[in-house]
């Protein structure tokens, strides 16, 4: 009991931490899309070969995948009530998410 | 005292389980289409992640790859159609959010703050979509 109810207050930490972070990354980029409109290719290129922004777009999509993990598995059993349709929509919930974070890590630190 | 002609006349409500044909007469409050809107929003978003990974892939690999994703993706009316719902849905999920956690630190509980909040909530996350979506060329 005492483990279940503390892993749920992390739980409600981290899916809150989390948001923040995505938050602060997705004002940043909507401020730069303000003060300086649509980007070009070499504009757009550069912001994200900058190391501080690849490190800022790896840990936002860390935060996302986590959030969205967090969040879907917690919505599909409102609606899905079959166990076994349950399952299927928990194992692509969990492959989408580390696959999200291992494609972007890929993106952001080994395209060439 | 039970027979008394005020306690005749007043008509008694009957309460029953509701069925199908009752549904229509049944409207999700404000406050609870906006708790669904933030549910579908996040849900939407999750689902479209590795598509909007393969964009950025596309955007980065090149300059010849951005400019395909200028012509292809963005100058497809359906998927641009496509990108702005999802704009929006990050947007109103992040006003959502904000909302949420106001109403974590036990602020805008009532009926009245939760109605009010709401509609402001959509109202904000609308015209802040219309906003940047003038600013993308």
């Amino acid at each position: 009991m005492a483990s279940s109810s503390s892993k749920f207050i992390s739980e409600w930490w981290l899916q809150r931490i989390s948001a923040v972070i995505v938050a602060a990354y997705v004002f940043l980029v909507l401020a730069l899309l303000m003060m300086y409109g649509t980007p070009n290719a070499m504009q757009w290129q550069g912001l994200f070969a900058n190391v501080g922004f690849k490190l800022a777009t790896i840990l936002t999509i860390i935060a996302t995948a986590y959030h969205g993990l967090v969040g879907t598995l917690h919505v599909w059993p409102d609606y899905v009530k079959n166990r076994a349709v349950l399952s299927v929509l928990n194992a692509y919930t969990w492959v989408a998410a580390m696959a999200v974070v291992l494609w972007a890590v890929y993106i952001l630190f080994g395209l060439k | 005292m039970s027979d008394t002609p005020l306690a005749k006349a007043r008509a008694r409500p009957v309460y029953r389980n509701i069925g199908f044909g009752d549904l229509a007469h049944y409207r999700l409050p404000i406050p609870g289409i906006a708790s669904i809107v933030h549910r579908v929003t996040g849900l939407a978003m999750f689902v479209c992640l590795l598509f909007l990974l393969a964009m950025l892939q596309m955007s980065l690999k090149s300059e010849a790859g951005f400019e395909a994703f200028r012509s292809v993706v963005w100058g497809n009316p359906i998927a641009k159609l496509v990108l702005i719902g999802l704009l929006f849905a990050l947007i109103y999920h992040l006003v959502a959010g904000i909302r949420h956690m106001i109403q974590d630190a036990n602020i805008w509980l009532d009926l009245a703050s939760a109605r009010t909040s709401a509609f402001v909530m959509f109202g904000v996350s609308i015209a802040l979509t219309a906003l940047v979506v003038w600013r993308l060329v």
